[in-house]
């Protein structure tokens, strides 16, 4: 879907981004998620919390095809997920997408161009147009000035920044991220965040988070999934989600409401 | 010792022997170097030398049937690859594993071999250590052809082969073809490892793969710095070692490693000069 047409918003009676019907996932021969059913619509900001070892990342590598379901379905844009053919149009950040090798040869400009290879493109060059959209990209993600850096020179943050510029390059109509707060302070969370919910504005991208910052979620998302093996799926409207995170958490999570206002809250 | 002077060498590039050597080894050295650079960014290093190893048990198979000992390395060195490659995945063994089995296999099938066609020889010897100087035309054709071959590879893939190397998922969910990918790379490794036994011998093979890639990653230079590095750097240690070991009259081989050891000593202490600086 071009960037125009998605910051129309989706058309009434699209199907959703994503939906599950009874997703069952097993990873080393245990049932890691179960019985799950959900869906996230197209242009949502979903916020996915969960204690370690709950099954997060499993959802959305079982989601993304990376790990097979063993039951249940998943369509994708409407179409069950073997079927579905705009992976192009899908970008994806896992939790160790920023451990790489210090010395690994590539320039940030180099990194982020090859994040436009997908199969509709494989074997060709890059173009000059192909390079202005990553110079683009780079310039949304403020990284401009390190572009001609080495990926290994640069700091947790910027390597953030980086790899998600990298999932953005395609311009993407999914975007999934995996714990990208990983290695980065509060000043550079706070940049990072500003900036996801920022393209989520400009470009309506539909953006899944999974986190364990539980204060950036109900802050900037609109909806959650609370994942311990079971799903519950909430609105963050300051009334629902803390049942759905008492399921998760335990009985006794409480929610301390802070006083101050969100810098940047989902409309 | 009995080797020449340094002022004639000059006369030495106009016998075909050296001409053979110095063409068939830069093609083989700059394959070696490109294909290496990819193989240290997989942290695959180690693999170049179990399929050496599983060369050996290769060439004393076409010594024992009597079949040009080269391409029996080659179908071994692809078996071998694509064993490395099914023990890793099915998780039947760790990578380092999995190439020792595969290293324990190849060493065993060779002692056997030799043993029942009466213990080595000559030709084993120059297979071991390298025997760059008697190159001869059907070498060389084969060593452009595989040349050419990498080189398309590389120019047509380098960055889905990056892409794969630096996030694996990610690759995969942008429906990149992982494994077809991974496939043919690791077929180019066999090709690569067992059509080079020749110039630098099996013992040797796996420093010529990897060594150019530490050299140019010393540099911390872009990627295109970096692969053309390696690749001149790898040149310049063929062409530095058959003339030098021309003139000091020691195993071609050896000095090859020594030159390119020598390239990667100095670029480390180049970087780390100019840090300091």
């Amino acid at each position: 879907m071009a960037a125009a047409e998605r910051a129309r918003g989706p058309e009434v009676g699209a199907p959703p981004a994503i939906r599950a019907d009874r997703l069952e996932v097993v990873r080393g021969g245990a049932v890691v998620v179960e019985d799950a059913s959900f869906s996230i619509e197209r242009g949502d900001f979903v916020g996915i919390v969960g204690p370690n070892g709950g099954g997060k990342t499993s959802l959305v590598q079982a989601i993304l095809g990376l790990l097979p379901r063993s039951k249940g379905e998943i369509w994708i844009e409407g179409l069950r997920q073997h079927e579905f053919r705009g992976w192009d149009r899908v970008g994806y950040v896992s939790q160790d997408a920023t451990s790489f090798d210090e010395r690994f040869p590539l320039t940030v400009r180099e990194l982020v161009g090859i994040g436009l290879v997908s199969r509709k493109n494989m074997g060709r060059p890059l173009r000059a147009a192909d390079w202005k959209r990553v110079d683009e990209e780079l310039d949304f993600m403020g990284i401009s000035d390190i572009a001609k850096r080495r990926v290994g020179e640069l700091s947790g943050g910027q390597r953030q920044r980086v790899v998600v510029a990298r999932a953005l390059v395609r311009n993407p109509d999914l975007l999934v991220l995996d714990e990208p707060e990983r290695g980065m302070d509060a000043s550079a969370l706070e940049r990072f965040y500003g900036k996801l919910s920022e393209l989520h504005r400009e470009r309506s991208t539909t953006v899944i988070v999974v986190s364990h910052d539980l204060s950036t979620v109900f802050c900037r998302m609109s909806r959650v999934l609370c994942v311990n093996r079971v799903v519950y799926s909430s609105c963050v409207d300051g009334s629902t989600e803390e049942a759905a995170l008492k399921k998760v958490y335990g009985e006794h999570f409480n929610i301390v409401y802070h006083r101050h206002e969100c810098t940047e809250r989902f409309a | 010792m009995s080797g020449i002077s340094f002022s004639d060498v000059p006369s030495l590039f106009g016998y075909q022997f050296m001409q053979y050597a110095l063409i068939g080894g830069t093609l083989a050295a700059a394959t070696c170097a490109a294909i290496g650079l990819f193989m240290l960014l997989r942290r695959e290093a180690l693999i170049g030398e179990g399929i050496a190893h599983v060369s050996f048990g290769g060439i004393a198979l076409g010594l024992f049937i009597g079949v040009y000992p080269i391409y029996t390395a080659l179908l071994l060195s692809v078996i071998a690859t694509l064993s490395i490659t099914w023990l890793r995945r099915k998780g039947v063994a760790s990578s380092d594993a999995a190439i020792g089995i595969v290293v324990a296999f190849g060493l065993s099938l060779g002692l056997v071999l030799l043993s029942l066609s009466g213990g080595f020889n000559v030709d084993l010897f120059s297979y071991l250590f390298g025997s760059i100087l008697t190159i001869d035309s059907q070498d060389l054709t084969i060593s452009a052809a595989l040349a050419i071959g990498v080189l398309a590879f590389i120019t047509a893939l380098h960055k889905e082969v990056l892409s794969i190397t630096f996030d694996e998922k990610a690759a995969r969910v942008s429906g990149i073809p992982v494994e077809g990918i991974t496939f043919a790379f690791n077929i180019l490794v066999a090709l690569t490892v067992a059509l080079s036994i020749k110039i630098i011998g099996i013992l040797l093979v796996t420093a010529l793969l990897i060594l150019p890639g530490v050299a140019a990653m010393q540099l911390r230079l872009s990627f295109r710095g970096t692969m053309l590095f390696a690749v001149a750097a790898s040149a310049v240690s063929v062409i530095t070692g058959v003339v030098l070991s021309a003139v000091v009259d020691v195993a071609t081989s050896a000095v090859i490693i020594f030159v390119s050891m020598a390239i990667a000593a100095i670029a480390a202490v180049y970087t780390r000069l100019g840090d300091k600086t």
